[in-house]
């Protein structure tokens, strides 16, 4: 095909017009979701401080239940973070071309939910000003942390994960950063001016770049799936019922990269339409993240099942004990309902109709988060309150401490997130020229 | 200095093969463009990045710091946790795989800086030349 160049030179110019339009002063509707989002934040701040003067006996946690719901939402925000990774790096190396309406918002999702998520061990330890406790140096008498715990692991997992993230969406930023600079005007643009080190785009530059991007997309595909086992074998490596088994890591990874795409939509579909930029984030791109979602749904239905198969199968009796109660106990209820929402719901999206409907999928990706969450509560909460000797038995208590704490955690990542739209630019622009100019290139 | 700006790749492709062919050395010759283009390197022979060094000296050097700080740690205090050997591969060799990557990333990262020549403080502190179009600078003889 021969290309049409003036065309294409009027598409670049529109992408950037548009990509940067969303970039301007922000309308009604983003303030009030700011002004939500900060007030959530807010409240969690505040039930922190409550915590820290009073006592973690605010928290819920009690014996048995020495983790509760911080644990969940450790858990919790670290598998909201893998999709993007997995939207980023691993859709990269398979040269997926529908990862570019989403790369950028799941990239920047990915940091902040780890951001979130590395709050909570230290919300969950009491003594937060002894967090450095954690890192791996000797004490006063040359003792150093245990490198044999999984906690240690997390430690180094966690903060990995959160640096290579961080460099990974930094690097993808850059060639854009050098069209703000030049794009935006005043005070801000000294700001990208610096951001963007001074980009040119030389043939030397692009070829050192495109080594870059490669190897951190390589770097990144083993480190999500490792970031995530490391967190399951927190619970794995323990000997309590429930807990205590090899389905764990892979369970995990599949539940996280789940939970992150329901979490994509729940933040592009309002994105997209305050942002004007529909034209860009089309229903087929959505298509394809709705039949990722029925994929990993699957799996995590497959691993629900496969649970009761090795307890019954295996004829341990504190095992079936534990998964009969799992079903029919204290807990039943929040049971259940995940089952509905992670496992039954998703296979709607078999209907093409349901997959292609935008507010469908927006509402199915709330169910998704809500049971995602509810997901490992039952995991951690279940089994703890219900371990081998009866006597120990025992459930949390309900604390408003926590769940204020939680909201907080949400609006944390929803302020930053909101921050992130108007400071950045939501789409790769980059890719987007490259793609359509690969698209009409005379071959 | 000459410089040529184009809107398009194809024109700007064009004008660099006219440019080769009319003899003009393609050291003498520098692109900017706004996006990747291949065939843009491939004309110029630009070599193919060292990068892949860097990112390999970073992940050995995790790799092995990774052994070497858990080995160590062990020994220099040997406390049995858990019934397990103080010197325990395969827990250590989770700690050396977080840090094979977060090396290997993070030394890429500057090794990249170093190979592009970033930051550029010229870049930073002036407009960038033809920022954003596709650019051809050659150098007059």
């Amino acid at each position: 095909m021969k290309s049409d160049s003036s065309t294409n030179a009027a598409y670049y110019e529109k992408v950037e017009a548009d990509v940067f339009a969303a970039m301007q002063k922000p309308r009604v509707t983003y303030w009030l979701a700011l002004l939500v989002s900060l007030s959530c934040f807010g409240i969690g701040l505040a039930c922190w401080g409550w915590q820290i003067y009073s006592g973690m006996h605010v928290s819920g946690k009690n014996n048995p239940v020495g983790w509760y719901m911080y644990i969940t939402d450790f858990v919790f925000w670290v598998g909201i973070a893998h999709s993007g990774t997995l939207i980023s790096a691993i859709l990269f190396l398979f040269r997926a071309k529908f990862r570019k309406a989403f790369n950028r918002s799941a990239e920047a999702m990915t940091v902040i939910a780890v951001m979130t998520a590395g709050l909570f061990p230290l919300i969950h330890l009491g003594r937060v000003w002894y967090f450095y406790w954690l890192m791996p140096y000797p004490n006063q008498r040359l003792l150093w942390v245990n490198f044999k715990s999984p906690l240690v692991w997390d430690v180094f997992a966690v903060s990995t994960y959160f640096t290579v993230s961080a460099v990974f969406f930094y690097v993808g930023l850059l060639p854009d950063l050098a069209i703000a600079r030049r794009r935006i005007t005043g005070i801000r643009q000294w700001a990208y001016r610096l951001l963007s080190l001074g980009w040119r785009g030389t043939a030397k530059q692009w070829s050192h770049y495109e080594k870059l991007y490669g190897f951190l997309a390589a770097f990144a595909t083993p480190l999500v799936i490792s970031v995530h086992s490391v967190v399951s074998w927190d619970f794995a490596m323990s000997v309590i019922p429930g807990w205590h088994t090899t389905i764990f890591a892979p369970y995990f990874v599949a539940g996280a990269i789940f939970s992150g795409c329901a979490m994509v939509i729940t933040l592009v579909v309002p994105m997209r339409k305050i942002l004007g930029i529909e034209e860009y984030i089309t229903v087929d791109h959505f298509e394809s993240l709705a039949k990722l979602l029925l994929f990993t749904s699957m799996i995590v239905g497959y691993a629900y099942i496969l649970e009761y198969a090795m307890a019954f199968y295996g004829g341990n009796v504190f095992e079936t004990a534990h998964f009969m109660f799992r079903m029919l106990g204290d807990f039943r209820k929040p049971y259940w309902l995940m089952c509905f929402c992670n496992v039954l719901l998703p296979l709607t999206l078999f209907v093409r109709k349901l997959r292609r409907s935008i507010s469908y999928l927006f509402v199915l990706s709330f169910f998704v988060n809500v049971g995602m969450w509810l997901e490992r509560f039952v995991i951690i909460v279940t089994s703890l309150a219900h371990d081998f000797d009866p006597y120990s038995w025992g459930n949390p208590n309900f604390s408003w401490i926590a769940i204020g704490i939680t909201v907080g955690s949400f609006g944390m990542f929803f302020t930053f997130f909101l921050v992130f739209v108007k400071v950045l630019p939501v789409l790769s622009v980059t890719e987007l020229k490259e793609e359509r100019a690969n698209e009409t290139i005379h071959i | 200095m000459k410089q040529f700006t184009f809107d398009d790749q194809e024109p700007f492709l064009a004008k660099l093969r006219e440019l080769l062919a009319a003899g003009r050395p393609a050291q003498r010759i520098e692109v900017a463009t706004p996006f990747p283009v291949y065939e843009a390197l491939h004309l110029l022979k630009t070599p193919v990045s060292p990068l892949k060094y860097f990112t390999f000296a970073g992940a050995l050097t995790g790799f092995c710091a990774g052994f070497a700080l858990t080995i160590y740690a062990g020994l220099s205090w040997p406390m049995i946790h858990g019934g397990k050997p103080v010197v325990s591969l395969p827990p250590f060799m989770i700690i050396a795989f977080e840090l094979t990557i977060l090396l290997g990333a993070v030394v890429s990262l500057l090794g990249f800086l170093l190979l592009a020549r970033l930051p550029a403080p010229k870049g930073i502190l002036t407009p960038v030349e033809a920022d954003g179009k596709f650019a051809i600078f050659v150098e007059e003889s």
